[in-house]
């Protein structure tokens, strides 16, 4: 699920940088060390939609660096267990397939792909076959699949995902 | 499993009426809402529809899912957490079946039934495994500056942690696309290498774009259990056994000597580089290589405790690197000695890659390595046996075995030189016992019978030069039958190489001279197979061969935990300090680092130089001499470095004299 939410970041800054561009550099440096990031309880930083306001500076004592404390709106991409999202599939194998959702990996359990569908190593790229042969997922398809347990660390989110339910599996364009 | 079962009780405190059951006996698909505390599967029903149950009375019985596939500790079928909370389960998954993915493993029974699977549908489609080693096997990489413009070499960058990387440059083994497409046929390739990850997967974009031919089934070093072997990984990948894997690869020692291997010539390309991704794993090793005259390379890696690290004394000649000469740039009048030098080797040397400089700017490289074809042909050999008596063992009672390729690849290799008799003159020293030295072993496994004497069933003399005893024997017997082949070792490391008898014309033994090659090349060079010490463990498990901490019962697994924790808290006060200091520090260490590492840099580069002159003593310079003599040449072993084996140290021996006499001549 997307968010806009208020989040603060620090922004350690190099004395060399004090001049009159500080403020572009401090938003420059929020930028690259936020967005694409990943926080366990706020899931992944996709993009940072406006700056509410740098505070005052400090700097540290014995060093000359400068702390800048940063309020920021940012879209975040959180996943729920029991969410249904599209995914783009990475990988197949006997054990299951991986899929991608946008910055968030996911995995399939063979057990969690519909039974009628099997495995067939020999072609390529390797694919899930159904027995009629009319319902094939291979790499680069883009599957429907709902979240049954999501990892979450603190620098990263791992999910599993499922295919047995209703209006799930291929999604054909 | 049992205690996975749990009894579904009514939940309510008045009697109630079963109406009808809406889920069967062993039902796991569907999941009906039953207000079910924890989901799972219906083993057994207690209770008939139209039943009515009193409170606390048992319906059915539930079990929970056992989570036979495991991903980052996360159940993938039911997405519950392992992590935190029973302990237990945690060890029903532990096979990681996926070459590229070892968080993801699956429960033992899992991993059989996807095991037989496999090997199912591999013998229908009568094809076997074969596991392919990627450096000085198909591939030769270096990480050194090289010109850019060398044809068939392919550059690739690779980024390292943080923002630094290396650039790498790869050549391909001449007709390596022909071997594969030819292979995929007989074979499924897998790759084992023990470059990290990341190199792996590059290189195998570069051999195979499409992924036909290897698919996602790479296993790197980022996935090995053990940093010094990849047999380790075996029982992992094929659950059911390695009766159809087939492996090749330069080293013989990482396979601890399986009997499916199949040692094939290192691959050398780049003359300054050894194998980069060797074990123990080493971020740029700077392995110099000799060559012997028939162009067989034999890497020399000091730091390779298990190759062995002896250097031909005879007829040899230490090809100085071609890029070497930026960074030598600085001694200019050795340079130009060095490239004459080269321009020599380049005549003398048929076999050797040939560095010409075309019109166009690139530099054309005349590499004469066709081993592949031959290693293809191996291949095929292989194959067609095993499924020849597959096929026999089939059409008989027996249907469910499978032959061994453990016993099918000797066999094969042993039909190579089958009938023939062998003896040597001059190969093995007199005080070594026959049965002993390398030669004796490799023909053996070729399958040829080695004699001490003449017999009447002699048909081959394999002799160092012309005129020893047996030689002058043979030449009487020869006029009496007429069919004992006299030939030089290289015959015999030939066949060795190629898997096929090889014309004995093409190796005769030349009235002059001693034949060169009295050590065998690397391909068969290597310690004896040590006698394989089958472990059993004492559950007998197949989980517990794989990691050795499973098998250790969570009070030892607690109890060392502890351990582990009171030394910790012991030294907490005094290592805090510490650690402040060495934070501090780190920026003086990273620059004496980097200090010290521009020194190395310009060592190794004499020492190169040093060595090359005192190799060659036409050229020697006496000031150079000089030096030389001050210094022990870094590269060669003493005599009592590492353990001596006994198939090296008369030669070892003979070594030192002969460089002690060699030394003193300057």
């Amino acid at each position: 699920m997307f968010y806009h939410i208020s989040l603060e970041h620090e922004i350690l800054l190099h004395p060399r940088y004090f001049g009159p561009q500080l403020l572009d550099t401090v938003k420059q440096k929020l930028y690259t060390e936020v967005e694409g990031t990943c926080t366990g309880k706020y899931g992944f930083v996709i993009a940072v939609t406006t700056i509410d306001s740098i505070g005052a500076g400090l700097i540290q004592p014995g060093q000359g660096f400068v702390v800048y404390p940063v309020k920021y709106k940012a879209i975040v991409f959180r996943p729920f267990k029991g969410e249904v999202l599209d995914a783009i599939v990475t990988q197949v194998n006997k054990v299951g397939m991986f899929a991608q959702i946008g910055p968030l990996s996911c995995f399939i359990s063979h057990h969690s792909i519909p039974t009628d569908m099997e495995f067939c190593p020999n072609v390529n790229p390797p694919c899930y076959k159904s027995k009629q042969e009319d319902n094939v997922i291979q790499e680069e398809d883009v599957i429907r699949l709902k979240i049954v347990g999501t990892r979450v660390d603190a620098t990263g989110i791992f999910a599993i995902g499922t295919l047995m339910d209703d209006y799930l599996g291929l999604v054909t364009q | 499993m049992a205690d996975k079962t749990m009894p579904i009780s009514v939940p309510s405190e008045k009697p109630l009426k079963v109406i009808k059951w809406k889920v069967k006996e062993g039902n796991k698909s569907e999941v009906k809402k039953f207000k079910a505390l924890r989901s799972g599967t219906i083993v057994s029903i207690k209770v008939k529809e139209g039943d009515i149950v009193e409170p606390g009375g048992c319906i059915a019985d539930l079990e929970q899912c056992r989570h036979p596939t495991v991903m980052k500790e996360m159940c993938a079928e039911c997405g519950a957490d392992l992590r935190s909370g029973e302990s237990q389960k945690r060890d029903v998954a532990v096979v990681p079946m996926v070459h590229s993915v070892p968080e993801l493993k699956v429960s033992e029974e899992l991993a059989q039934k996807l095991g037989r699977e496999d090997a199912d549908r591999l013998l229908k489609d009568r094809k076997l495994v074969l596991l392919v080693d990627l450096d000085q096997t198909l591939v030769h990489t270096t990480n050194d500056n090289i010109p850019p413009n060398i044809k068939d070499v392919l550059h690739f960058f690779l980024r390292g942690p943080g923002n630094q990387g290396r650039w790498c440059h790869t050549r391909l083994r001449p007709k390596t696309h022909e071997f594969l497409e030819s292979a995929a046929k007989n074979y499924e390739l897998h790759v084992c290498t023990f470059g990290a990850r990341q190199y792996a997967h590059a290189i195998t974009e570069l051999l195979d774009p499409q992924k036909k031919f290897f698919s996602h089934r790479i296993l790197s070093r980022d996935e090995c259990f053990d940093a010094r072997t990849k047999s380790a990984n075996l029982k992992a990948l094929f659950p059911c056994g390695d009766n159809m894997v087939c492996i090749i690869d330069d080293r013989e020692d990482v396979w601890r000597h399986a009997s499916n291997l199949i040692q094939v010539r290192p691959y050398s390309f780049f003359q300054s580089t050894g194998d980069i991704n060797a074990p123990p794993p080493l971020p740029e090793e700077k392995t110099k290589l000799l060559s012997g005259k028939n162009g067989s390379q034999v890497s020399k890696d000091n730091q390779m405790p298990t190759l062995d690290a002896e250097p031909e004394k005879e007829n040899k000649e230490i090809i100085e690197k071609v890029n070497s000469d930026k960074k030598d740039s600085e001694n200019g009048i050795i340079k130009d000695k060095k490239d004459d030098k080269m321009e020599n080797d380049a005549n003398e040397k048929v076999e050797t890659p040939v560095w010409v400089e075309s019109s166009e700017g690139q530099i054309e490289v005349d590499d004469p390595d066709d081993y592949l074809i031959y290693l293809d042909d191996i291949l095929k050999r292989i194959h067609n046996h095993f499924y020849d008596i597959y096929d026999k063992m089939e059409n008989s009672e027996n249907e469910k075995s499978i032959p061994d390729l453990k016993y099918i690849i000797p066999e094969v290799k042993s039909q190579v030189l089958a009938g023939s008799s062998l003896v040597f003159s001059g190969l093995v020293p007199t005080h070594q016992r026959l049965e002993t030295s390398r030669a004796y072993q490799v023909a053996k496994t070729l399958g040829a019978e080695v004699t001490q004497d003449f017999t009447d069933k002699t048909t081959h003399l394999v002799a160092m030069r012309a005129g020893t005893a047996k030689v002058n024997a043979s030449k009487k017997l020869g006029e009496d039958k007429s069919k004992i082949h006299v030939v030089t070792p290289e015959w015999l490391w030939t066949c060795a190489e190629r898997w096929e008898r090889v014309e004995e014309k093409l190796y005769p033994l030349q009235r002059v001279g001693q034949s060169s090659l009295r050590r065998p090349p690397a391909h068969c060079n290597s310690p004896p197979p040590a006698p394989a010490v089958r472990k059993r463990t004492p559950s007998g498990r197949f989980m517990d061969t794989i990691n050795p901490l499973l098998s250790f019962s969570s009070d030892d697994i607690a109890d060392m935990d502890r351990e582990v924790e009171d030394i910790f808290n012991e030294s907490d006060e005094s290592s805090s300090d510490d650690e402040e200091k060495v934070l501090g520090d780190n920026d003086e260490e990273n620059i004496t680092e980097d200090r010290l590492l521009s020194l190395e840099s310009g060592n190794s580069a004499q020492e190169r130089l040093q060595e090359k002159l005192n190799e060659d003593s036409n050229d020697s310079n006496t000031e150079d001499g000089e030096r030389a003599l001050k210094r022990p040449r870094p590269s060669t072993p003493s005599d009592d470095e590492g353990p001596p084996d006994d198939d090296d140290t008369s030669w070892n021996l003979m070594g030192a004299a002969l460089e002690r006499e060699f030394l003193a001549q300057d």
